[in-house]
């Protein structure tokens, strides 16, 4: 009789429990101690320790360490290339490059004639006396302007001493004087450039 | 005399003579020259226009340009031109000798150097410079600017001084307050207009002229002038505006003798580079 009402219950449970759906904890008979997950050491605690990874954790210290090794490391390099003695810049002018010195370069002249060297030598002399004549006249010249500045101070300060001091004064707007040079012939009014674009190759050295 | 007076009595520098207009407070210095200056002050301004052409060489300097070239072409190596005109002639030289040469494709157009050399020779006949000698200077147009592009210019008004009209540097008298520089300035705006775009070399004149009026109208406190020159580059180029006084020249050192009084032209030679 007992073991009959078992079944008819068991049975009464089996067909409660299709229509429902799978719940475990609700239809057991006797609790059975269930976890969430295998994490969970006992039922009622909440979780104590944090997930951990699978690899090993990284300490902080030894990175700190390196990295400053590795700056003490960079430094020193610094160091020792600042102390080294700055390179020389090569001037470009005084280095013949070596395309030039090819001996079919040299130029195949007719040797000077004797009248040709009295010639040369001739003309240098009256060179140098032209060039002493204009040399002496514009510092003769020069000497004339100081004068006559000198002359108008003189008589300035005469005047009114105030109107010689404004004239000492220097002159902050005078320089730098800028000014360009002449041509040997005048702008052609008018006139339209051939279009081009000049290109700087000149080398940059730094020390 | 008045100045004289003036240097004997005043010691200490900086009170050596009170300008004409200001009322001599300085009683206990005891001058006698406590009237005002006699002479009248005026700024003139001396305005160039720099030349814009170089002037036209020597013949020592030319003969010396020549020797330097040579010189320079002899101590000289071959440029990359001129090796490359030279290996050029020795293949003509050798196709004309010989007919080995014929291998070459006879189609291949080949750029000699000096159809390069010839090519520029044309380009530089084709272009033509502006003129050296401008039309100003065949008429001696002697208003105009494009005159003597290879000289000083200078100008010169026509101004009335007395009763006379005379040529001179413009000038306008001083009137205290201003310094003598911005009285040459002044003198050029009067003449030449507010617009004019010159760099005034320095605040202290480069000249002087003194002169005693005549002795009809010379007073105690009037004997004469003091004119002092003050020197500017002209730097804008054309003068649109109108000239407020129509005589004006422009005009080179050596022509200055032509209009200028000889007292005149000697002060103002004396501050003018002969160029």
């Amino acid at each position: 009789m007992l073991a009959a009402a078992v079944r008819a219950s068991r049975g009464l449970c089996g067909v409660w429990a299709a229509p429902g759906g799978a719940r475990l904890s609700s239809w057991l008979p006797q609790m059975v101690p269930f976890r969430g997950s295998h994490w969970q050491t006992s039922l009622l605690a909440f979780r104590a320790s944090l997930p951990v990874r699978a690899q090993p954790k990284k300490k902080k210290k030894v990175d700190v360490k390196r990295e400053q090794a590795q700056k003490d490391r960079m430094k020193k390099k610094i160091k020792k290339l600042e102390k080294a003695a700055p390179e020389m810049i090569p001037i470009e002018d005084f280095i013949t490059p070596l395309k030039y010195s090819d001996s079919n370069r040299v130029r195949s002249l007719v040797p000077l004639s004797f009248e040709e060297t009295e010639r040369r030598v001739l003309l240098l002399k009256k060179w140098c006396l032209f060039k002493q004549k204009q040399d002496n006249a514009e510092k003769k010249a020069i000497q004339s302007l100081v004068e006559a500045q000198q002359e108008a101070l003189k008589e300035l300060r005469l005047e009114s001493e105030e109107l010689y001091q404004a004239a000492i004064r220097r002159d902050e707007g005078l320089f730098p004087f800028e000014r360009d040079g002449p041509n040997y012939t005048p702008p052609l009014p008018g006139y339209d450039p051939p279009e081009g674009k000049c290109v700087d190759i000149t080398k940059v050295y730094t020390q | 005399m008045a100045a004289l007076t003036a240097v004997h009595c005043g010691p200490r520098g900086n009170i050596m003579a009170a300008p004409r207009q200001r009322v001599a407070s300085w009683g206990r210095w005891f001058c006698t020259a406590t009237a005002p200056r006699p002479w009248r002050l005026f700024g003139a301004m001396c305005l160039l226009r720099l030349p814009r052409i170089t002037q036209p060489l020597e013949k020592e300097e030319e003969e010396m340009a020549a020797l330097m070239e040579q010189i320079e072409l002899e101590k000289s190596h071959y440029s990359d031109h001129e090796i490359r005109k030279l290996e050029e002639e020795e293949q003509l030289r050798r196709r004309k000798e010989s007919t080995y040469d014929d291998d070459e494709a006879p189609g291949k157009t080949v750029i000699m150097a000096q159809d390069l050399e010839d090519k520029w020779e044309q380009k530089l006949l084709q272009f033509e410079a502006a003129p050296r000698i401008t039309d100003a200077d065949k008429n001696n147009i002697r208003t105009s600017l494009d005159r003597r592009l290879d000289s000083n210019l200078m100008l010169l008004v026509k101004q009335k001084i007395g009763n006379q009209e005379l040529w001179l540097l413009p000038q306008v008298e001083w009137q205290p307050g201003e310094t003598l520089r911005s009285t040459a300035e002044r003198a050029m705006a009067t003449f030449l207009g507010d617009r004019i775009q010159a760099k005034i070399l320095g605040n202290a004149p480069y000249g002087i002229y003194k002169y005693k009026f005549p002795r009809a109208i010379r007073t105690e406190g009037n004997v004469g002038a003091k004119v002092f020159f003050f020197k500017a580059f002209l730097q804008s180029s054309d003068l649109s505006q109108a000239e407020l006084k129509e005589d004006y020249l422009w005009v080179t050192k050596d022509e200055l003798g032509d209009y200028l009084k000889s007292e005149y032209l000697k002060k103002v030679n004396r501050f003018l580079l002969d160029l």
